[in-house]
């Protein structure tokens, strides 16, 4: 079914509200993007988003936006606290995917040298595809509930990692009011073993150097400085994360008829936030948000002892420091202004980065001059990229921006494309170490699959929600 | 005769299947997912588990096969070669599992598999001809 759009400007695409549509749709996108999103679903999904009640605002899509399931990947939308719902499908099954960035005092020279031995490593000490895990991480039932009531504060106090950490991750590391009560013992069980895991698909670890800087100033306050080395680690809640998102579709569905919510999508499923489906929904939300702080959390420590061990340097002498730690895929409740009166609304962001200005309180104080750090990976092949949020995202976006590259070819299609190349080959041709668990993974997750996280960017600059500070180039990229 | 084949999805995957009745249909769907997990693997069937799945309806019962099967690999690293359907009860499947312990030496492991979702989910019956579509969230 195709979609009416207009556009407002050179990035900016509103579909215009008719039907059952209660608001508008915005889209951030150039042409180029567009006439591609016209052959698939996710202006469709854009639409059907802002058909559910109480939202304010637009229904909202970020550059890298392709068709996910109920929302679109790279959907934003803001609900009433009183009229509005809370849905699933608006934050996904990777409950706090995420991004973190640490920078370091090395250098690409000092690191170059070792990278395969750096990489060999890293894939021994961070587990990555399935049945990995920890040997000396094994949790019982009452540590796994500590770990979903205090996120990322629980790996800090188990030592793994300094209380420094915890003021440069998104809420601090650990989304309040999460109720283990709340969640199945199914999810308890699946995400028990795998606390500590990357995951597979478009989960990776990076070592990267930095490549350019485009806000020295900016930069500096971020600590980064051409030819560093930084790394990144992309993952979110595992499958504690998916059970709970699927144990919460059917009790949705179920509340979705209850209240009379006509649904153009069953993953659109939602309940009145003041309902108490809304309520155990987000409070089960917060445990798999903050075992993916948690989750995190673990795997940087694991990424600090393998360069200790690699370089035979101490702390002091790597200073591998968190940046920050973004979610890309939560529901929050935030205050925004609205028609010039603040307003308390729940906002989803599916594949969407928080992006606080300058000044905001919830920006870390070391930034606040400049703006909350925004981690836009790109494909394993290219680029990744460093922004900090803007007022224009404030005011436009409710302080959102874009979370990657997004994809543009299916698994298959790349999987044709990738038939007799030599990927590692060609990556390590480019100067790319790549380890990865699954066979599957390296073909699928080829760089063509991936709009070039430089274009996304790019539009994200030009409409003023996010400015770029310096772009990453990869050295090492673990998979699972 | 079932049969099925890999639906193509910009980030996850689909599987599209056919049968002559409700319980091959289930399968030809569990051999789509065995597919997407560990491609065209050798899987021994060593080792047996009976697992029941509810649901209110049709649809809610394939995600939920989908699924357990999904977390028996995750909790048990159970991987399932084949199973046997019995839906005689309504709203319940009784599942006879045959499989093995995952070993990655021989099992060509593909990638994760988060979940089967709703998303244009389809189950059509035409007499004894029987069709559906579920897509995976990879």
């Amino acid at each position: 079914m195709s979609v009416n759009i207009e556009q407002i400007d050179a990035c900016r695409w509103r579909i215009p509200r008719e039907g059952a549509m209660r608001s508008e749709g915005l889209v951030f996108a150039d042409r180029a993007m567009i006439e591609r999103l016209r052959s698939e679903q996710a202006l469709e999904q854009v639409r059907n988003v802002a058909c559910l009640p109480g939202i304010v605002g637009p229904s909202i899509a970020m550059p890298d936006i392709h068709w996910g399931y109920g929302f679109p990947i790279g959907g934003v939308a803001a609900f009433d606290a009183e009229e509005g719902v809370v849905s699933p499908g608006g934050v996904g099954y990777d409950i706090n995917c995420g991004v973190r960035l640490l920078r370091s005092a090395l250098s690409a020279e000092e690191v170059l040298p070792h990278i395969e031995i750096l990489a060999d490593r890293l894939f021994q000490n961070v587990p990555a595809g399935v049945g990995s895990e920890r040997r000396d991480l094994r949790l019982n039932l009452h540590q796994e509930r500590q770990v979903l009531q205090q996120g990322a504060a629980w790996a800090v106090g188990q030592g793994y990692g300094t209380p420094e950490d915890l003021e440069h991750i998104e809420e601090r590391g650990v989304i309040a009011g999460a109720d283990p009560l709340k969640v199945s013992p199914r999810a308890l069980e699946r995400g028990r073993s795998q606390l500590g895991t990357l995951g597979s698909g478009n989960h990776f670890l990076e070592v990267q150097r930095v490549d350019k800087i485009f806000d020295p100033q900016a930069a500096e306050l971020l600590g980064l400085f051409p030819g560093q080395v930084t790394v990144s680690i992309h993952t979110g809640s595992r499958g504690f994360g998916y059970q709970v998102c699927d144990d919460s579709l059917r009790r949705m569905i179920k509340a979705s008829r209850k209240y009379g919510i006509h649904l153009p999508d069953r993953q659109l499923c939602c309940a009145p936030l003041s309902s108490p489906e809304a309520h155990d929904y987000l409070e089960a939300m917060a445990c798999a948000a903050n075992f993916a702080f948690a989750n995190r959390q673990l795997i940087t420590a694991w990424v600090r002892e393998t360069f200790e061990q690699v370089f035979h340097k101490g702390p002091a002498a790597l200073r591998l420091a968190l940046i920050y730690d973004v979610c890309h895929n939560i529901a929050k409740w935030e205050t925004h202004e609205v028609a010039g009166r603040a307003r308390r609304l729940c906002v989803h962001r599916k594949g969407a980065t928080r992006a606080f200005p300058p000044g905001h309180p919830e920006t870390p104080a070391a930034y606040r001059q400049i703006g909350q750090p925004v981690l836009i990976p790109g494909d394993m092949g290219r680029y990744s990229f460093v922004l900090v949020g803007t007022q224009g995202a404030f005011s436009e976006t409710y302080g959102s921006t874009c979370h990657g590259a997004g994809r543009v070819m299916s698994r298959h299609a790349a999987k044709k494309r990738a038939r007799g190349q030599d990927i590692s080959g060609d990556l390590q041709r480019q100067g790319i170490s790549i380890r990865a668990a699954g066979r599957a993974t390296l073909a699928e997750e080829i760089p063509e699959a991936y709009k070039d996280v430089r274009d996304v960017v790019s539009v994200v600059q030009q409409a003023g929600i996010g400015k770029i500070v310096a772009r990453l180039k990869p050295l090492a990229v673990i998979k699972g | 005769m079932g049969s099925f084949e890999l639906l193509e999805h910009t980030a996850d995957i689909g599987i599209a299947a056919k049968a002559d009745s409700w319980p091959e249909l289930l399968q030809q769907l569990a051999l789509g997912l065995r597919r997407i997990l560990c491609g065209d693997s050798v899987i021994a069937s060593t080792l047996c588990l009976t697992q029941t799945i509810r649901g209110e309806d049709r649809e809610e019962l394939l995600v939920n096969l989908l699924n357990e099967l999904i977390f028996l690999l995750e909790t048990r690293n159970f991987l399932t070669a084949e199973l046997e359907v019995d839906c005689r009860a309504t709203g319940v499947l009784t599942l006879h599992l045959h499989g093995e312990a995952f070993d990655p030496a021989r099992h060509q492991w593909q990638q994760e598999v988060k979940a089967a979702t709703y998303h244009q989910l389809r189950i059509e019956q035409d007499g004894e001809s029987w069709r559906a579509q579920v897509y995976l969230d990879l």
